[in-house]
Parts: C-alpha cells; sequence; structure tokens
C-alpha cells in the first residue's frame, strides 16, 4: 500500500513540476492580509492597493510578458494562520514573493520565507523586531520612528507630562508601548500605568476604569484596528475626559467615524487623499482609500519592477533569490507616494505627520522630516 | 475607593448577562440532564435574528429584539425535537447527546461566520448608548436595562416556575423525571417546554450584548462556558444558585482587575471554579454532581 501510495504522490509530484517548467503561466505572488478580524478594514484597502497594482501591471503587458496573479490569504492577526497560508503559498503555489501584513504574522512566517527562498514584504507592520530580517522587506518604517515623534510632541508641545496606557496585547501593541515608554520618558514624561488589552476584545471597561484611577494627563492607546473604536467610546463612557493618543495605526474609518476618537492625537504616515490613486481607489471600491493602500499598491509594484530585473539577469527564470538580489541592487524604487530606498535594516524612512483627530480628518500640526 | 465601585458596577453589568446566560442554562440541564452547550448557539442566534431584524428588514428595535426572542426560542425547541429526542429514542447515552450538542454549537457558529462574516456588527440603540453618572461610576443606560432586565426574568422565572401548572411540571420533572412519568406528565413535552423557556431567557443577554459591543459568532462558546461554571458553582437544579453562581464570577472576573493584571481575567474564574468543584462540589446550594452527569 505504501509503495503504491509513494508512487502516486511521486507521480503527482512529476506532473506537478512538469506541468510548472513546460509553460510560463502566470507569475504567482501571495498576500497574507487581515481580511477578517479586527483587522479587516487594513484588509480592505490592503487588497484593493494590491488589485490594483496588479491590474496596472497586467494592462501594460505584465512582467517580462507574463501575467501576475496575486493570490489573497487571510490570517485573521493570527499568526499561526498566517503560517499555515504562507506554507500553502509555498508549497502548493510556489511563489517567488509574498506580500505579508501585521507584525507577529510576519514574524512568524520569515523563517519559511529564508527556508524557501521567498522573498516577503510588508507594508504595514511595524514593530522594531521586523527590522534586520532576512528575505524580509518593509516598505513602512518601525513603528518607534512614529512613536518617538509622537511622545516628543505630547511630553515637549502638548506639556503633557503623564500618560497612562491601554495596549494590545501583541506584538505591535507591546512593542509600540515599550518604545513610548522609553521616549516619553527621555522627554520627560512619566507613565503611571499601563494595562494590557486583547486585540479581540469587545469589552475593555474593567482596564478602562483602572487606568482612569491613575489620573495623568493622558491616555495613550498603543493598538490598533476598528477596536480603537470601541476603547475610545468605552473610555469616553467611563467618564474618562483625557486627551487621547495613538500612531497612525488608529486611522481606520470605524475609529474615524467614532464620538469617542474625536480629538485624539495622533500620527500620520504621508498619504494624500485627493491624489489620482485615491481617486481611483474610491472610483473602483467605493470607499474611502486610506495609507495601506497605497503601501500595497506600491508594494506590488516594487515586486514588478524587481522581478523584472531578476528576470533580465537569469534570462528567464524567477525565484526568491533573484528577487532578493534584484531589491538589494536597485534600493532606490519610485513609487507614487515618492522615492523609496531600503535602508540597511531593510525598513523605509518615511516623513511623519502629527495632528489631531477632527471630524473624521486628521488637522496636521507639524511635518517631521525623514533624516536622509 | 471610586475604582472599587466603578469595577462592582462593571462586574454586575456583566455579570446580568451571565445571570440571564445561566438561568437558561441551568434550567435546561437541572430538567433534562442534557449537558446542552448548543445553548451557545441559540444566545448567538438571537443576537443575529435581533441584528438581522433590525438591519436586514429594518424592523424598529423593540419589534426586532421580541422578534429574536421568540425565533431563539422556537430555535431552542427545534434542537430539542430534531436533535436530542430522536437520539434519546434510540437510547442514546448523555456523552453522545453532549457530543451532539458541541457538533452543532461549531456547526451553527461557523455557518453565521459565512454568513456574516467573523467580524463584529454593531446594531444602533440610539440614546441606550448614552453615558449616565450614578456618583462616581459611570454606566450608559443600555447596562442599567441590562441589569434591569436580569432581575425581571429571574423574578419571572421563579414565579413560573412556582405557580403555574407547566413551572410545577418543569419542578416535577427536575426533581425526579421517574415520578413524574408515573403521575402523567409527558416528559418530552416538558422538555420542549424547558428549552422553549430557557432559550428564551437566555436570548435577551446574546442580544443586549450585540447591542452593546457588537454581534460576534464565537461569543457564545465563552458564554455557555462561563453559564456552566456558574450553575455548577450555584448548584445543579437551583435557580437562585445559578443566579448567585454567575454574579459571583462576574464579579470575581471585574473586582480581580482591582489588584491583578486585567489578563488574567479568565485565569482567576476558572482557577476558583476548581478549587470550588474539588472543596465544594454541590456548589452554594444544590445537588452534588455526579461524575457521569454530562
Amino acid at each position: 500500500m505504501r509503495t503504491i501510495l509513494s508512487a502516486f504522490f511521486t507521480f503527482a509530484l512529476l506532473a506537478g513540476s512538469s506541468a510548472a517548467t513546460a509553460q510560463p503561466g502566470p507569475i504567482k505572488i501571495g498576500a497574507i492580509l487581515p481580511l477578517t478580524g479586527s483587522g479587516a478594514s487594513y484588509g480592505v484597502w490592503m487588497k484593493g492597493g494590491a488589485e490594483m497594482a496588479a491590474e496596472e501591471i497586467n494592462a501594460a503587458g505584465g512582467i517580462a510578458g507574463r501575467k501576475l496573479e496575486v493570490i489573497y490569504e487571510d490570517h485573521a492577526a493570527d499568526a499561526s494562520k498566517a503560517v499555515n497560508a504562507m506554507r500553502r503559498l509555498v508549497e502548493v503555489e510556489k511563489v517567488p514573493f509574498s506580500l505579508t501584513s501585521y507584525s507577529a504574522p510576519t514574524l512568524a512566517i520569515q523563517p519559511i520565507a529564508v527556508q524557501n527562498k521567498v522573498v516577503i514584504m510588508n507594508g504595514g507592520g511595524q514593530s522594531d523586531n521586523l527590522a534586520n530580517k532576512d528575505y524580509l522587506y518593509n516598505n513602512i518604517p518601525v513603528v518607534s520612528n512614529e512613536v518617538g515623534v509622537i511622545a516628543d510632541w505630547l511630553a515637549k508641545e502638548k506639556k503633557l507630562a503623564s500618560a497612562v496606557l491601554i495596549v494590545a496585547n501583541d506584538e505591535a501593541g507591546r512593542n509600540a508601548a515599550k518604545t513610548f515608554r522609553e521616549r516619553y520618558g527621555a522627554a520627560g514624561g512619566k507613565v503611571l500605568a499601563e494595562e494590557q488589552v486583547a486585540l479581540d476584545a469587545t469589552d475593555f471597561r474593567a482596564q478602562l476604569a483602572k487606568v482612569k484611577a491613575r489620573g495623568g494627563d493622558l491616555l495613550f492607546i498603543s493598538s490598533y484596528g476598528r477596536n480603537v473604536a470601541i476603547i475610545a467610546d468605552q473610555a469616553r463612557e467611563l467618564g474618562i475626559t483625557l486627551p487621547m493618543a495613538g500612531t497612525s495605526w488608529i486611522l481606520v474609518p470605524e475609529v474615524m467615524k467614532s464620538k469617542g476618537a474625536e480629538g485624539i492625537l495622533t500620527t500620520r504616515l504621508p498619504f494624500d487623499p485627493n491624489s489620482a490613486f485615491a481617486k481611483k481607489f474610491k472610483d473602483k471600491y467605493k470607499t474611502d482609500a486610506g495609507f495601506f493602500a497605497v503601501q500595497y499598491y506600491s508594494a506590488t509594484m516594487i515586486f514588478a519592477k524587481a522581478a523584472q530585473e531578476a528576470i533580465k539577469k537569469s534570462g528567464g527564470a524567477l525565484n526568491g533569490e533573484g528577487v532578493k538580489n534584484a531589491i538589494e541592487s536597485i534600493r532606490a524604487f519610485d513609487t507614487i507616494s515618492g522615492k523609496l530606498v531600503f535602508q540597511a535594516n531593510h525598513g523605509a524612512v518615511m516623513d511623519i505627520e502629527v495632528g489631531t483627530l477632527k471630524g473624521g480628518k486628521v488637522e496636521v500640526e507639524k511635518i517631521i522630516k525623514a533624516a536622509p | 475607593m471610586d475604582l472599587f465601585l466603578q469595577l462592582a458596577a462593571t462586574g454586575l453589568v456583566v455579570g446580568s448577562l451571565y445571570v440571564l446566560c445561566a438561568l437558561g442554562w441551568g434550567l435546561i440541564y437541572g430538567t433534562t440532564l442534557h449537558f446542552h452547550v448548543a445553548h451557545g448557539a441559540v444566545f448567538t442566534l438571537a443576537a443575529y435574528f435581533a441584528y438581522a431584524g433590525q438591519k436586514l428588514l429594518g424592523l424598529p428595535l423593540a419589534v426586532a429584539v421580541i422578534g429574536a426572542i421568540v425565533a431563539a426560542a422556537v430555535s431552542g425547541m427545534l434542537i430539542d425535537l430534531f436533535i436530542y429526542q430522536p437520539l434519546e429514542r434510540r437510547g442514546a447515552i448523555r456523552t453522545t447527546l453532549f457530543i451532539a450538542s458541541l457538533g452543532l454549537l461549531t456547526l451553527i457558529e461557523n455557518l453565521l461566520a459565512i454568513i456574516f462574516t467573523p467580524d463584529p456588527l454593531r446594531m444602533d440603540v440610539g440614546w441606550l448608548a448614552d453615558a449616565v453618572q450614578l456618583g462616581p461610576v459611570f454606566l450608559t443606560r443600555l447596562h442599567l436595562v441590562s441589569m434591569t432586565t436580569a432581575i425581571l426574568l429571574f423574578l419571572a422565572l421563579m414565579v413560573f416556575l412556582k405557580h403555574s401548572r407547566w413551572g410545577q411540571a418543569i419542578r416535577a420533572v427536575s426533581s425526579s423525571p421517574e415520578m413524574a412519568r408515573t403521575v402523567g406528565i409527558d416528559l418530552r413535552r416538558v422538555h420542549l417546554l424547558t428549552y422553549a423557556v430557557g432559550s428564551a431567557i437566555s436570548a435577551p443577554a446574546g442580544i443586549l450584548i450585540a447591542m452593546d459591543v457588537g454581534v460576534e459568532p464565537y461569543r457564545g462558546t465563552t458564554f455557555v462556558l462561563l453559564a456552566s461554571v456558574a450553575v455548577i458553582m450555584g448548584g445543579i437544579g437551583s435557580i437562585p444558585g445559578a443566579l448567585l453562581g454567575a454574579l459571583f464570577l462576574a464579579l470575581l472576573e471585574n473586582l480581580g482587575v482591582w489588584k491583578i493584571p486585567s489578563e488574567w481575567q479568565s485565569t482567576i474564574s476558572f482557577g476558583v471554579f476548581l478549587v470550588f468543584i474539588v472543596v465544594r462540589p454541590r456548589g452554594f446550594f444544590g445537588r452534588k454532581i455526579q461524575s457521569a452527569e454530562i
């Protein structure tokens, strides 16, 4: 029985591989995104951005004459789901490249990427631990840049001297909170209390009541996704009148529309809601584009450029190693939001804006230019 | 002190939802001895019925809520009629029923996730969401409604069981099914009635939490687990015991946060439950649980 089975599998494998080499079909890449769960709003943007890029690439003749096909997988903010998705992409779809998102899922799939020589590009996750990882490129700055900027701004310019923290109990939330403590402390601020909450929780009242009892001048929310709207609403319900602050993570439609989050102080990464891209996105998906739509559009375009280069170099074949070498040799990519230069740590730098959320829009007060 | 009061108030609000879930589950378990974990699915269905009534059919909130409670009661009866009764007729043991119930819970939750997506859906509750300040304590109007609902339904259930003919039949079956059968009570009809009443009592908990923080497909599992813990802590077969057990759990979870970091919430409740089941297995005031009772 065993021999029959193994013979069958060998045959299936051979059949599969010969089919793959015989005719250069489309170039398949993966996209592991938060399509459901608390971060589904990011997923709409990320998937839309990648989709638009793929359509434009294919309309212009594809990559070296081959069509680009993006295979979307859902990680629902769960690292183990991301690992399953990555394994499927690597073993079944045999992709040379995948878009990825969120800190914990990206960190979880990075070893698989190295093992199988598949490049992963993250345009959303911002944990500092994402830097300096083989086969992982981040076309977004790590969060310490943003948290550093807002911690400074809150302590020095807004004169908010003490803070209480609500922290999502995951890689991204804890990492941002750690940086906040360091940078806010260095700027003369004092963190009075910190409460951790589950990212997928919906009732934060006990934790909020606890930080409320500690007083302070500021509530810093180190979390992301639509649950920030619930945290803000419940904080106001509990009579917390402190100013609240967060990073660009919080800028999803649910939060921007929520009553509780009105007036929240936040960073923002450069995004022009009146750009041609934003208009096209809105026409196509009937919803406003956001920063992350541009990010995944750009990441897909960066892949196309790198893949073109890799194919040129190899004379036809395309694999992850080739894509990686191409990214390393090109380094600076033209994107719709300006020139993106991958740093030695495999990350990007961007201008960071700070401002206040008012009537569903961020009123920018200050722009901190990226260090060249 | 303000923090203590706020946490206690939040505990009572959460507790009132646990109470409703535990009353329904405890009534069903105490009467039929079915370890009806699919009660969690009925609780979740109620929330989706209310959501669909308001958002998809455009019914006024009150109509949607009442419709959802009726639909949940019918769902509970259908589960008994088409799943448990046929199994019992074929002589299935309680463990089989439990497995069937668990399967049904998973099936319904996943179907709901496919139909409505796993994302929380929010209902419009208008002025019910407004905050009210009572001294140092902040609650929303909806929270006051939750507490009132729990108290009223608890009292109504007590009166129903003590003073109505059907209630007395349920109590008779609960205390001795054999004896009840001997005096001519139709067990199947009493079971159906118990499912209707038990489901209708727990349905408002699902709906209220949906109105507060959103409708989600998988919340029922947590709630039915907590309800069973509350019922066992309170004493199986005791309605006031279920109330007390549920309030005790909710207060423990919320007041625990006072001195212990909040990520330990569920550890506290299940830790205390373990102590309970070892040290005082009959709960606050109930029958001793037997090893074979599920």
